[in-house]
């Protein structure tokens, strides 16, 4: 069972400004430009939030991020409908077979 | 909506690896793990005590699981120019990626 919601939920954010946060610390800001179902990330407009550290990176323009190094994903609230996204995650939440494995309570709302 | 590779092929890319080294060379073919194949490849060493230092690698072939950024290399940023500055660039390494720490 495959976790589509999130590829879903960053299709809707491409065109828009995002940060990405890799797991060696290095963010880089960019426009999102696509998304594919392992949530690699294509950013275009790219530049690297302290460039002053990484000066190595400063000739990326367009890149290709492997989902997998990806820590966190900085997005702006006006991009994001808070609501339905919480809504979402948790109608997701109660159709997976979840009952078995879960010790702690699961609030079903119907 | 397909974030694949098929733009960059036969042109010219930088590769960020997992372990934070920095490898340059045309992509020559890609599967869907981002296992890649590079032509004319060499790395590019920075250091805080030295000058860049280019490390020839010829046909290079790379496992997926090594990829953390794949970068198109524009020609501005390639030519005469822009390689003497770079030389001189000093610079800490880039950190490792860090996976699974228990």
């Amino acid at each position: 069972i495959t976790l589509q919601l999130f590829f879903s939920f960053f299709k809707t954010l491409v065109g828009k400004e995002i940060a990405v946060e890799l797991k060696n610390d290095v963010v880089l800001t960019g426009t999102l430009h696509s998304v594919d179902q392992y949530l690699n990330i294509k950013l275009t407009n790219v530049s690297v939030v302290n460039e002053n550290r990484y000066p190595q990176l400063t000739a990326l323009k367009n890149c290709f991020i492997r989902g997998s190094v990806v820590r966190y994903v900085q997005i702006n609230p006006s991009d994001v409908d808070t609501e339905l996204l919480q809504d979402a995650t948790r109608k997701e939440n109660s159709s997976e077979i979840t009952a078995a494995t879960t010790s702690s309570s699961v609030e079903v709302k119907s | 909506m397909a974030s694949t590779l098929s733009e960059l092929t036969n042109k010219s890319i930088t590769l960020l690896t997992c372990d934070g080294r920095l490898i340059t060379g045309i992509l020559l073919g890609y599967d869907q793990l981002q296992n890649l194949i590079l032509k004319n490849s060499y790395e590019k060493v920075y250091s805080m005590d030295a000058p860049m230092e280019k490390v020839e690698l010829g046909l290079f072939v790379v496992r997926g699981d090594n990829v953390a950024v794949i970068s198109e290399v524009t020609a501005t940023s390639t030519n005469g120019d822009r390689e003497e500055e770079d030389e001189d660039v000093r610079a800490e390494p880039i950190p490792p990626i860090v996976q699974n720490v228990t």
